[in-house]
């Protein structure tokens, strides 16, 4: 008997029954080339320059001068680019996936709260600009949210997704 | 929960090895800087205040004038394409982002008995403080700080130098 798919035969768009098209292997791919792309530039922005970066975290008046500060200007830039090479050769997508989705929401909540003050003291939210020191100079900062808002949920959906094709597996050995 | 607990030690491996790897650069980097350092109480004078007190004083346009002519050590904050582009005269670059590169070059040259007046664009720039502060950490505890920097100085109308010193 000939099948048609609306009996279930053809594989829905996310290549598994009942994905949602998020889940789709080439989107989940085109998200972990962006979020790479974006990573990796912007840690290559900072590697090398620990006071700048220092300054940058500084401004957003969460982390005063001290060993957190500057383990943070240390470090981060590293975390962000080893995350973009993990995404690249799909060595590790799920961890690079829960730590961007970590700082990205992290980096949401200092936006937002750095855009607030801007806005307490009388400059109209869509005036809002500055640098947030993420590598790219002054942005506004409704731009800047949306975007960050866009790389949180291309990172749950990295994180989330019940496969991932172009990855290496990484499975820890069953004892 | 399987996913998760992938997740989660994957992304363990990946701190663990950026730390190794941010550090080790940081040890070898021009401009690494050591993370654990004690960060010293930094006494920050007003404008105004009476010249002798040790720590950083901010300082206005007429004292650097007198500051400058007096042949004082003069210190510019600022990237080197602005220094090249017009500094104070008799002014040394120390780009405060580019430490590791100017600091063999430029601390010989520093001396704690005079005064050490550091400026860098303008008012709303404090590189100039920071690089203050830095300096204060090294030893030297004469600093003055020209807030209005370079956009005050060479608005005032007074004599500016261009090009590498």
């Amino acid at each position: 008997m000939k099948m048609t798919w609306s009996q279930g035969t053809h594989p829905p768009a996310g290549g598994r029954s009942g994905t949602h098209w998020i889940f789709n292997p080439y989107v989940l791919l085109a998200f972990r080339l962006l979020l790479a792309a974006i990573f990796i530039y912007a840690a290559v922005q900072k590697i090398g320059r620990p006071n700048a970066f220092a300054e940058e975290i500084r401004n957003y008046g969460v982390v005063d001068y001290g060993p957190p500060l500057y383990v943070m200007a240390v470090v981060l830039p590293w975390i962000e680019l080893l995350c973009g090479f993990s995404l690249v050769t799909g060595v590790g997508v799920r961890g690079a996936a829960l730590i961007l989705l970590g700082l990205n929401a992290l980096f949401l909540a200092v936006i937002a709260k750095r855009t607030a003050g801007y806005v307490s003291d009388g400059t109209p939210f869509m005036k809002v600009y500055f640098d947030c020191g993420c590598g790219f100079g002054a942005i506004y900062a409704w731009k800047k949210l949306l975007e960050d808002a866009a790389y949180l949920i291309m990172a749950l959906a990295l994180l989330a997704a019940p496969r991932h094709r172009f990855a290496v597996p990484i499975r820890r050995r069953s004892s | 929960m399987k996913i998760l607990r992938s997740a989660v030690f994957q992304a363990i491996a990946i701190v663990a090895v950026s730390a190794a790897g941010g550090f080790a650069f940081n040890s070898f980097a021009r401009n690494g800087i050591n993370p654990f350092r004690a960060v010293a109480k930094v006494p920050v004078a007003d404008e105004g205040t009476k010249v002798g007190a040790d720590g950083i004083r901010i300082i206005d346009l007429a004292e650097a004038r007198r500051i400058v002519e007096s042949g004082g050590t003069v210190i510019d904050a600022r990237r080197k394409i602005e220094y090249d582009g017009g500094h104070i005269p008799g002014a040394i670059l120390f780009d405060y982002y580019d430490m590791g590169a100017y600091r063999d070059r430029v601390l010989p040259r520093l001396s704690n008995e005079g005064e050490i007046m550091v400026y860098c664009s303008e008012t709303a720039c404090d590189d100039s403080e920071l690089l203050a502060k830095e300096l204060y950490l090294l030893g030297f505890t004469k600093l003055l700080v020209f807030k209005g920097g370079f956009a005050e100085w060479s608005g005032s109308g007074l004599p500016v130098e261009k090009g590498d010193l």
